[in-house]
């Protein structure tokens, strides 16, 4: 068996989270959740009805693509969407799970994809400018959940508040390369730690105070099956590109 | 019939400077870059760029100086190549003024101005800064006493979007994803299209839901094969990985950049 690497541990912690026959939704930038939603497909949930910004409907790609909104997408589809008919869906309330990301995540999980104000706060002249939140900022208020993913865990993704609120919302759980949050009472809280690291690596990764119980809870490590499907989705590992 | 076909250089010596300019395509698929290509060759200034989500084509004209302002929701390769270069350094530096939306905003404005209406109210934007930054406002439901952030309406002086085929009066078919491209052309004042072939249209009369873009709202129509190049154009090519390689490493320092915007421009 290869060594158990965030690259395996995060798309089959994220695929144990979606639900058969939820409508779930990736954006651009997103080859993890691409990779988590067929994994879910072709495990547990092959009812899940699997939409994308191609407007493709449970696509069937042969190869993964590295940009999330690419051609290939299509591959399969028996109808199309817009993407006005997607987040119009969330909007309406209809979308069941949405996956997110942010530069920085918040110990309130939200999530700042914006900029780095500049001097006195400007947020016209940023220090940093950000690509932007894409659909975040209507998604994350009105999708019934949101999963948020990172592959990076340091002190400057975990923050105690983001520089620029992108976007707040219906945050459920953010899964990293070292561990699962799940947001309790308004506030990130550690569900899970990845069977390679420990209390002490996620606390020193995190930029905000976790008060870790005494024992926490180990995520399951991979099983044979969901390590021979993550094989069969994705076996030129298209999402090594996002670590 | 009136035959809407023209070049390239004069479709896109229409645009003026400091129009409000809407790209068709999203990141690396579908956008107009042949045009992009034609307004950085013609020395346009002032556009302020409309895109829900845009990478090659805004990140070019920023740093190209044809553009001062981007009115978006993402600009960047995704995973591909990373982080918008040229657009960071510009806004970082005042000299383009990011316009920041989400995805869904761009939308509900390019709505506004098709339906003819001033604003649009729009789901979300209930959680965040971007609002305040922006100046979006809450209007107040009149029925139920509810607020909803009113985008106010965007409407581009000119779209200009990328499609498969068009005949000469600007009936046009897109293969695969649309994205807002359809919406564009309802929002704009006018619409260029660039077309990677000019058929005729007696061929599209068996299947005209095939024809999403009515020939009644296009002004122009310009040939060009391979247009959408360095992007993808589904069914037909595949973005140029190796290409935009080469430019984002070229965009690292001025010097290289310019002998880059020459070679383009050519």
């Amino acid at each position: 068996m290869p060594p158990l690497t965030p690259d395996i541990m995060l798309p089959i912690a994220l695929a144990r989270l979606l639900r058969d026959g939820e409508t779930v939704f990736h954006g651009v930038a997103s080859p993890v959740p691409m990779v988590a939603i067929l994994l879910a497909k072709r495990l547990h949930a092959p009812n899940l009805v699997y939409l994308n910004i191609t407007g493709s409907i449970d696509p069937t790609p042969a190869a993964l693509p590295a940009s999330t909104v690419d051609p290939r997408l299509l591959q399969g589809t028996r109808s199309l969407v817009t993407l006005t008919d997607l987040f119009d869906l969330s909007a309406r309330g209809k979308l069941d799970t949405a996956f997110l990301s942010g530069v920085q995540i918040d110990a309130l999980g939200q999530i700042n994809m914006s900029l780095i104000p500049g001097p006195n706060g400007d947020v016209h002249r940023p220090k940093v400018r950000l690509p932007g939140g894409a659909g975040s900022a209507c998604i994350m208020p009105t999708a019934k959940r949101t999963l948020l993913w990172r592959t990076k865990h340091d002190p400057r993704t975990f923050v105690e508040r983001v520089s620029f609120k992108t976007t707040g919302g219906r945050v459920d759980r953010v899964v990293t390369p070292l561990c699962v949050f799940r947001r309790i009472e308004g506030r990130l809280t550690v569900e899970s730690i990845h069977p390679y690291s420990s209390p002490g690596e996620v606390q020193a990764q995190t930029g905000f105070a976790l008060n870790l119980p005494p024992a926490v809870p180990i995520t399951p490590p991979p099983t044979p099956e969901e390590l021979a499907a993550l094989e069969a989705v994705d076996p030129e590992k298209v999402r090594l590109i996002e670590f | 019939m009136n035959n809407k076909v023209i070049s390239l250089a004069e479709a896109v010596a229409t645009v003026p400077n400091g129009a409000t300019l809407a790209l068709g395509g999203n990141t690396l698929h579908r956008s107009p870059s042949a045009a992009v290509h034609e307004l950085i060759r013609q020395g346009k200034k002032g556009l302020n760029l409309v895109k829900t989500a845009g990478a090659y084509d805004v990140d070019i004209l920023c740093g190209a100086g044809v553009a001062s302002a981007v009115t978006a929701g993402f600009i960047g390769y995704e995973n591909v190549f990373g982080m918008a270069g040229l657009y960071r350094q510009a806004v970082e530096a005042g000299r383009v003024q990011a316009c920041e939306h989400a995805c869904y905003s761009v939308i509900a404005g390019l709505r506004a101005a098709a339906q003819g209406v001033p604003f649009m109210p729009v789901a979300g934007l209930t959680d965040s800064d971007v609002p305040a930054a922006q100046g979006f406002r809450p209007v107040i439901d009149p029925y139920t006493g509810q607020s909803v952030v009113a985008i106010p309406a965007i409407t581009p002086d000119v779209a200009i979007i990328h499609v498969h085929e068009a005949d000469t009066q600007g009936n046009a078919r897109i293969w695969g994803t649309l994205f807002e491209d359809v919406l564009m052309v309802t929002a704009a004042r006018r619409v260029i299209l660039t077309t990677e072939r000019v058929v005729d249209g007696q061929t599209f009369t068996a299947q005209p839901e095939l024809t999403t873009i009515a020939g009644f709202m296009v002004d122009m129509v310009v040939e060009a094969p391979h247009g959408a190049w360095p992007c993808s154009c589904a069914g037909l090519y595949d973005y140029d990985a190796e290409y935009l390689a080469e430019y984002v490493a070229c965009t690292r320092t001025a010097e290289d950049f310019q002998r880059f915007l020459r070679r383009v421009t050519r």
